[in-house]
């Protein structure tokens, strides 16, 4: 499809969200990005890795968010831009730098790029990053649209020099997932060369020493800075009036709000009696820009999703601007208008319109409605989550759970965030007791290891994946080695950052572009740091259990198993079936005393499906990837596995 | 009398600590596990009748059921059970020698078994150090490996289960009171299956008055001695009242009263001394080392035993009148603290740990009369 | 490029089925064929969790004017493509209407909830009786099983699905912007069987 480092300057191209966030660093001749996978950011940092060579970048999957930070500054300081791509929660993990980054100023045209996910789509929070724009004190960006994605994106470079701090430019799921048409700009031809000046006068911001000290000068600086970006922002062509000049219901809204709020409008015809505010520039508001379009009207709604961050600084200029525009009805979140949680849709909007305006609307005919609905419950079961057919995971997972519950002392696991998380449900056999922030697992764990102290004697174990070990794992790891915690790290090694489209990390020998890069082996690790480890395929159930058995016997500190087997998604595996299964359905003992259906009823691997009118197990050619693990738990060996030539 | 699933099991006897690990219920289907001497159930099953419950010593036992299956008529509930006679005995002179804890009788009976085909495979327990065990052999040679006393529970059952998998069907099995209560239960066809066939040829019954808790026995040795120099152990008979334990380089006395709280929970509600469901009973032959006490119970036991005689296996002599009388109470003894701690449980003026609802409804009082 | 006429503008299209079935690429195929065709595309889609083994939907917009909400609001959609019967049915129930057209794929693929018989699946009389009755229009094509026989793998099914689109005539659909459009990322032996599976696609809606 569309080569995204392809000039076409004018042409329209049909773009993900995430693509056209890369194609306008790519206008704004960025030259270093670097993240941490995330759901929905990924594909953005994903994209820039395959521009081509000719096009001198550095990209690169950092260990984690605060170094992707970090890497990202340094190229600024060096005078070149950059930016950091990441999910929500990866903004919490570089919060820290961010703080001391944001005092001590930029050079280069620096952006952080956070990709939320209300609704939660796919992560385990609602976190926002907005907030942090206040917090950090520097400018926010919101696209509300495909084209917009990737003007912003190049505008706020642009930004960034002009007040030589960090900018960010906010996405949210159903804009970096979603796709619509971009006409691109042009790339740009010269080629910046990295400098780092340090020996100027010390308070000098391009060429003196970077840091945020003295503070409350520096600190100063920044807010002259930020009122710099005020008096841009007034006359933002991002911050868009549409609507009549006095309308009933002024809507303020920003993001992908906006394609909900007008397809709402347009629904209910509404476009004579409401007027929209999309905003672009989010924080700092633009006090005369609001003083005018606010000005128009008495009743206010604001649209946003998740917390009302939008809706809480609207109201604050709203009341110092009461002399001049008068006492305003708003309605929002805080009101109940709409919800505080989950993401919105066009007929959440809908339906608060409906209600602002006294309306009627039906969506579908009600006898139609009433009918599919009774369809929809007889017919279209729920479709809860599971591992991929053939997951390691699964595996994984079952050896942990009979090595438990045989084990019999109530042990359980801690758990954090990557495909593993499933591991809360009957897919991982319930195995996650408790589920936190990346690498949370282990620390977690290495807490609970230290309170035999105080009676608990249950086994403790956590769980993490290949990536996280390095994201964030390798402190705790060190922690309970350090305080001798009884606990035993079971390391879930897939051989990528599998959830997020198997991005590569330093266990691997590849990066980012695809090169080759010296790996770093967790093994040897967990070693120096000073545990003691086993490893093993997950597939071999008799050897990982053995090895997790005797892991947990011994009571004297930091216990590591490295579980290693490569993801079922992994384009190794996808191409060819180790296996060919099949169930022999002589020897198959179903529902009878004996089985009951081990494999459908507790192990549920998509692949394995029970047929109901044969009484039988029966392998489903379509979805069965031949890892041929049922094999092994089948009691009566009814399950065979014939190997793939 | 309702036999249940695997969620009544698990409710009635592993909730409630009455679980005494006999292997009953181990192997015969993915879901009862044993690891280091405690029985787990790994997942649920929703089955309401299954054979784990129907075998399990501990869940409500049928003895009227059991003894017309085997004797032809109602339980008695009599000392020793059913038996044809009772004996002294030892092994013989054409069985190999072997580390025998008192005569080698059961050693003798189930090699001999295994040489004329009687059985086909063998259950018995072996011992890695302190752990029991459970071994299903097929060869005479490897019987007396599995001569020597354990005191602490094992799930030997396990390995019939096992056995039955492999398709052997004539299986001889050397088991305690409780498992010998399991087998006859697996003997008999409890859920009426039409494709049912008896897979035990010939069972042999040990005299026990407890077995400890393997886990919390591990526990308690580990802080007084190092586990790996264990070569065996003994209870000499009354008035010594103690456990010795053999290492390379001395013997350890241990009070029983020291020991005594170890005792699996589910010992202290069993009747039965002297294995009552067996073929043949062998214990301990009070003031004689070196002999047996052997009560031969069924036809088959006699038949065996006379074989055994017959072919120099087995030695065989009276038991003094004393001996019997002593066994008797001792029996009695066993089955009266059973009846008062399984009414006291139901009377609830235990502590909050050792309450058993299930008891008294699973167990018959007419047992014990 | 020329505009044809779209039969309703914006054309609301969901492409609906089950995690590892395609779906994303035959929406972004799609996606980019009517971008080719002078059309302004909007998809909305999910993907990352939501994929493992969950329900997926991408909602396609075709508008001759501008970018749109990438989710359509309930009841709104013009045209159901559905990798797998059920989902057919769930996409129904919130954006169906008496108007709705449906291609429907008979392949099931069972939710781990039926395989662990806690749920019911119905029977594919049943399936595609209810999808008939709410539908204006529905076509049942067995595409998993034809890809399998014929390609070798299930995944075509989605390309099938996408040629039986066009036999629809639903919309503006050619050819030669199919081949064009996946000629960029593949191979020449992959093109050719993209088309074959395609064509059939296109011929299974025809006879």
């Amino acid at each position: 499809m569309t080569r995204i480092a392809d000039d076409h300057k004018g042409t329209s191209h049909l773009l993900m969200g995430n693509e056209a966030i890369a194609r306008g660093a790519l206008e704004a001749g960025v030259s270093v990005a670097a993240g941490y996978p995330g759901t929905p950011s990924s594909e953005i940092i994903s994209t820039l890795a395959k521009v081509p060579k000719e096009h001198n970048l550095y990209v690169e999957w950092s260990t984690n968010e605060k170094v992707a930070m970090e890497v990202a500054a340094a190229a600024s300081f060096a005078g070149l831009r950059s930016m950091c791509v990441l999910k929500q929660n990866g903004v919490n993990v570089a919060a820290d730098f961010l703080l001391h980054l944001s005092g001590s100023g930029t050079r280069g045209g620096i952006i952080i790029v956070p990709c939320d996910d209300p609704g939660a789509l796919s992560s385990i929070n609602e976190g926002e990053s907005r907030h942090f724009a206040r917090l950090l004190e520097i400018p926010l960006l919101e696209p509300g649209n495909f084209q917009e994605a990737k003007d912003m994106t190049k505008w706020a470079f642009e930004l960034s020099e002009e007040i030589r701090n960090l900018v960010m430019v906010r996405s949210v799921t159903r804009l970096s997932h979603a796709s619509g048409n971009v006409i691109f700009g042009e790339l740009p031809k010269e080629a910046p060369r990295a400098f780092f000046k340090h020996d100027g006068f010390i308070l000098d911001p391009m060429e003196g020493i970077v840091v945020s000290v003295p503070v409350s000068y520096r600190h100063g600086q920044q807010h002259e800075k930020l009122k710099k970006s005020i008096e841009i922002f007034e006359t933002s062509p991002f911050n868009i009036y549409t609507g009549p000049d006095n309308p009933e219901l002024l809507i303020i809204t920003a993001s992908v709000c906006d394609l909900y709020t007008r397809e709402a409008v347009h629904i209910l015809g509404l476009q004579d009696r409401v007027g929209v505010l999309k905003l672009g520039t989010t924080w700092p508001l633009p006090p005369k820009l609001m003083e005018k379009v606010m000005g128009r009207t008495d009743k206010i709604l604001i649209i946003e999703e998740v917390i009302p961050f939008l809706e809480e600084n609207v109201k604050i200029l709203a009341s110092e601007l009461a002399p001049k525009i008068g006492i305003k009805t708003f309605f929002g979140k805080r009101d109940g208008s709409l919800p505080m949680a989950g993401e919105l849709n066009p007929d959440l909007i809908i339906s608060v319109l409906v209600k602002i305006f006294s309306m009627r609307y039906e969506s579908m005919p009600s006898s139609y409605a009433e009918k599919a609905e009774t369809y929809a419950l007889k017919a279209a079961p729920a479709r809860d989550l599971t591992f991929c057919p053939g997951c390691p995971h699964r595996a994984s997972f079952w050896s942990i759970h009979n090595v438990l519950k045989m084990d019999n002392q109530e042990g359980f696991v801690c758990g954090d965030i990557g495909c593993y998380s499933l591991a809360t449900l009957p897919t991982g056999f319930m195995s996650l007791k408790t589920m936190h922030s990346m690498g949370s697992g282990t620390g977690v764990a290495s807490g609970f290891g230290k309170l035999d102290q105080f009676g608990m004697e249950q086994p403790i174990l956590s769980v993490c994946g290949d990536s996280t070990f390095f994201h964030s794992v390798m402190p705790a790891l060190v922690n309970a080695v350090h305080h001798k915690s009884n606990i035993t790290v079971v390391v879930l090694d897939n051989s990528g950052t599998a959830m997020t489209g198997f991005q590569p990390h330093p266990g691997l020998k590849v990066d980012a572009r695809g090169n080759e890069a010296p790996n770093i082996d967790i093994q040897a690790v967990c070693e120096a740091i000073g545990a003691k480890v086993k490893t093993s395929d997950p597939f071999d159930f008799d050897g990982t259990q053995k090895a997790l058995f005797d892991l947990l016997e011994d009571k004297e500190g930091v216990k590591v198993l490295i579980l290693k087997q490569i993801c079922a998604l992994s384009p190794e595996k996808k191409e060819k079936k180790m296996f060919e299964m099949s169930v022999n359905i002589e020897e198959c003992l179903g529902q009878s005393c004996g089985c009951n259906r081990l494999c459908t009823r507790i192990f549920r691997c998509p692949g394995l499906v029970w047929d109901k009118d044969n009484q039988t197990a029966r392998i489903d050619e379509a979805i069965c990837t031949g890892c041929g693990v049922c094999a092994n738990i089948c009691p009566s060996g009814a399950i065979k596995k014939e190997e793939v030539a | 009398m309702q036999i249940s699933g695997s969620n009544e099991l698990v409710e009635q006897i592993l909730k409630n600590d009455l679980c005494v690990a006999c292997g009953a219920c181990v192997g015969l289907c993915p879901y009862f596990k044993v690891y280091r001497g405690k029985v787990a159930m790994t997942f649920p099953c929703d089955l309401t009748q299954g054979r784990c419950y129907a075998y399990c010593p501990k869940t409500e036992v049928d003895y009227d059921n059991l003894s017309q299956t085997f004797y032809g008529k109602p339980y008695q509930g009599s000392a020793l059970g059913e038996y044809r006679r009772i004996a002294a005995s030892r092994a013989g002179d054409k069985m190999i020698s072997g580390p025998f804890q008192n005569g080698g009788t059961v050693s003798a009976l189930m090699t001999l078994a295994l040489k004329t085909g009687m059985i086909d495979a063998a259950v018995l327990t072996d011992s890695d150090g302190l752990i029991p065990v459970p071994r299903l052999i097929t060869k005479e040679e490897e019987v007396v490996q599995c001569a020597s006393a354990k005191y602490v529970a094992s799930p030997t059952l396990s390995c019939v289960n096992k056995g039955v998998e492999e398709g052997y069907d004539r299986i001889g099995v050397v088991g305690t009171p409780c498992q010998m209560t399991a087998v006859a239960q697996m003997k008999c066809n409890l859920l009426d299956k039409a494709d049912f066939k008896d897979p035990i040829a010939f069972t042999v019954g040990l005299f026990c008055t407890w077995a400890l808790d393997f886990r919390t026995f591990v526990d308690f040795l580990s802080d007084r001695l190092d586990l790996s120099t264990i070569c065996s152990m003994d209870i000499p008979p009354p008035p010594a009242e103690v456990l010795i334990v053999k290492t390379a380089d001395k013997d350890i006395e241990i009070p029983l009263s020291d020991i005594r709280p170890l005792v699996l929970k589910g010992c202290s509600v069993c009747p039965d001394m002297t294995a009552e469901w067996a073929d043949v009973s062998v214990g301990a032959y009070e003031g004689k080392p070196g002999w047996n006490t052997l009560i031969i119970r069924s036809e088959k036991g006699e038949v065996m035993v006379d074989e055994a005689v017959k072919e120099g296996f087995l030695i065989v002599d009276e038991l003094p009148a004393l001996n019997l009388a002593h066994l008797i109470q001792g029996a009695d003894g066993k089955k009266r603290r059973a009846r008062e701690n399984i009414e006291k449980a139901a009377a609830g003026n235990d502590s909050e740990r050792n309450k058993q609802p299930a008891v008294t409804e699973n167990w018959k009082m007419s047992s014990f009369q | 490029m020329e505009k044809t006429k779209l039969s309703f503008d914006p054309f609301n299209l969901i492409i609906t089925g089950v995690g590892g079935q395609g779906n994303v690429m035959a929406s972004r195929v799609l996606g980019n064929m009517l971008s080719h065709k002078g059309f302004h595309i909007t998809i909305g889609e999910t993907f990352g969790a939501s994929q493992r083994g969950g329900s997926v939907m991408s909602h396609v917009r075709v508008s001759s004017a501008s970018s749109l909400s990438p989710q359509i609001a309930r009841g709104q959609a013009h045209m159901i493509i559905a990798l797998e019967p059920i989902e057919a049915i769930r996409v129904l129930m919130t954006y169906g209407n008496p108007e709705v057209n449906v291609l429907c794929n008979i392949r099931p693929i069972h939710p781990v909830g039926v395989i662990s018989g806690e749920l019911d699946y119905p029977s594919l009389e049943d399936a595609k009786a209810y999808v008939t009755e709410l539908s204006k229009s529905a076509w049942f094509v067995n595409a998993t099983d034809r890809a399998m026989e014929q390609m070798g793998n299930p995944i075509f099914g989605n390309i099938i699905l996408l040629g039986a689109l066009a036999g629809t005539n639903l919309l503006p659909l050619d050819r030669d912007d199919f081949k064009m459009i996946i000629q960029g990322d593949m191979t020449q032996d992959k093109v050719k069987i993209n088309l074959d599976a395609y064509d059939m696609g296109m011929e299974m809606v025809k006879g």
